[in-house]
């Protein structure tokens, strides 16, 4: 165990921790609003990195060095989509998703579905999709945590594991969202640094970028070509629109990420946070995928490819540097981590557990039925990591694709398209998602040239748009959700009148009830 | 470029590229979107 290398570890741990505190103390877990999006009060810097830096997961410095790794520059094919993953999610559903989020009182993303496309079984379906997939996603993270500790401390990986896990259930129980953002914006900032520093010192090593290509083409010239080693995926559109799709427009899809345009400030917040999400792809998401490709260079015997980056820090850098490039690396898995826990602990409160379990719950109640999943999902994510740890690349790539399938289509159309309706919805989600899992469990990405994620999402697309057409006689958007999304579509304030009923399903007979009154006042 | 084929050079450094197209594009066309403010 180096010394240097774990203090700048605890060093990062107490920052993280203190942040945790802080965002106690501002009062942001007093109401739920407060707890699940900060009550609505996130400027563009921070919503821009805390989406960024919840999107790129463990997965950044374990499965995409991985990948690169194994198939050279055709991992690029994620970056190629990653980089714009932001800005794009933020341009088109960002500023909507924003208003109509507060004109309908969502707190989680799957009540701002319900709201949209109304149904007991739109929450149901949806909630429990999300509960399952992000409770997958969120053991990927806890995998890398723990194998990443393990590596630098020298500590076993089982207490490893729990010390990881047991610092992020720590922040997330403390001051839910605030806490979670704006550890995300600091850890963004580590992540940055450490990144950009051991691609310099990798590129140093090899004696620059262009001598690295060389050096390669030597080894083998399949590792510079688009389409992967021993050309692997030679003419494979139909996977390399998966892996572009899957970290762009999949993202809009997550609930853990969408749910960052409901804390926004204000609708208009989405604009610069464009802007700052692509300057932070920029400089953060190539890196890790040419790390572990030059990594191929200079550890060519790697026994695990997920450690590329691990052991890339640990042989050449200083063990001060090395430290911070270590918590740039946990900074990226517990940033992820920590949304996905308290999503999903959000979600099985206020989507199922008050939704469907127990509707008289007070605020401070489900406050505290979100913390005690938070740590029940941590407790069995813990127990499962340990028994038996898939790869963290597989469950990545697995979770978000099934979740951009099922999600994508849904969320995009509830601002974007008046007719959109709740069997459209519902079909669309479950369709998306099957099709996802299909294509997965029974590996029809080789016979089909195809990626789950692009056979998902195409399904997904196609159910939403004919089954809503097909229904639209039998199940019309109703006229207070359509007098929603015009206002929406509008650029300006939102009329108090919109806000004024804070419960959205009971609008028509509120409304109703109002035109009563005036004609009373009308008739005197 | 780079010692690196065309095809390869285009994804690493032609995506990057398009993507800073598309958020000046989007800077471009969202300048009303200062006007979302509290609601009025």
């Amino acid at each position: 165990m180096n010394t240097t290398v774990v203090s700048f570890l605890v060093l990062y741990y107490v920052v993280v921790l203190g942040i945790g505190f802080w965002a106690m103390r501002r009062g942001a877990s007093d109401d739920l609003e407060g707890y699940l999006l900060g009550g609505r009060d996130v400027g563009p810097l921070v919503t821009a990195l805390t989406l960024q830096s919840t999107s790129m997961s463990g997965y950044m410095f374990l499965g995409a060095g991985s990948l690169a790794y194994t198939t050279g520059y055709w991992s690029l094919w994620f970056a190629a989509g990653d980089i714009g993953g932001g800005v794009l999610n933020l341009s088109i559903i960002g500023r909507r998703m924003r208003k109509l989020s507060q004109m309908t009182g969502s707190l989680t993303a799957i009540e701002y579905l319900e709201h949209r496309y109304p149904s007991p079984a739109t929450r149901f379906i949806a909630a429990t999709l999300s509960v399952f997939l992000l409770s997958f996603y969120v053991l990927a993270q806890f995998i890398a945590g723990g194998k990443g500790m393990a590596l630098v401390t020298g500590l076993d990986y089982e207490w490893a594991l729990l010390i990881a896990l047991t610092i992020i259930i720590v922040y997330t129980f403390l001051g839910g969202y605030l806490a979670v953002a704006y550890t995300d914006f600091f850890q963004s900032l580590i992540m940055v640094v450490g990144v950009v520093w051991i691609l310099g010192a990798a590129l140093a090593h090899v004696g620059g970028f262009t001598a690295a290509n060389v050096a390669l083409r030597e080894i083998d010239p399949t590792i510079l070509s688009i389409w992967g080693r021993d050309l692997g995926f030679q003419g494979q559109w139909g996977v390399v629109a998966g892996a572009i799709l899957v970290f762009s427009a999949g993202y809009m899809g997550w609930p853990h990420v969408v749910t960052r345009h409901m804390a926004m400030k204000r609708p208009g917040t989405a604009r610069l946070a464009g802007a700052y999400a692509t300057l932070w792809n920029l400089l953060f998401v190539p890196a890790p995928y040419i790390v572990g490709i030059l990594a191929i260079l200079i550890l060519p015997q790697l026994d695990d490819p997920e450690l590329a980056i691990f052991e890339l820090a640990r042989v050449l850098l200083p063990a001060a540097v090395t430290g911070i490039v270590m918590a740039a690396i946990m900074a990226a898995i517990m940033s992820t981590a920590d949304s996905l826990l308290l999503q999903t602990g959000s979600i099985a409160s206020r989507d199922l557990y008050e939704r469907f379990i127990n509707p008289t719950a007070s605020e401070r109640q489900m406050v505290w039925v979100s913390r005690g999943l938070v740590f029940v999902i941590g407790a069995i994510g813990y127990w499962v990591a340990l028994a038996e740890p898939p790869a963290v690349a597989f469950i990545v790539l697995f979770a978000t694709s099934v979740l951009g399938s099922a999600f994508a289509p849904a969320f995009v159309c509830a601002v974007w398209w008046r007719r959109a309706n709740t069997p459209g919805a519902i079909a669309s989600m479950v369709v998306g998602a099957v099709t996802a899992i299909v294509w997965e469990m029974l590996a029809l990405a080789a016979t089909t040239t195809l990626a789950p994620m692009s056979a998902g999402i195409a399904a997904s697309t196609v159910t939403i748009v004919v089954v809503s057409l097909a229904t639209q006689k039998l199940a019309p958007v109703a006229p207070h959700i359509l007098a929603a999304m015009d206002e929406t579509a509008r650029v300006g304030s939102i009329p108090k009148k919109m806000l004024a009923m804070s419960d959205f399903a009971l609008r028509p007979e509120a409304e109703e009830i109002e035109a009563l009154f005036d004609g009373d006042e009308g008739s005197r | 470029m780079f010692g690196l084929p065309f095809s390869t050079a285009f994804l690493v450094f032609g995506f990057p590229a398009l993507w800073i197209l598309y958020t000046v594009g989007f800077l471009l066309l969202s300048r009303s979107w200062e006007n979302d403010r509290d609601p009025s």
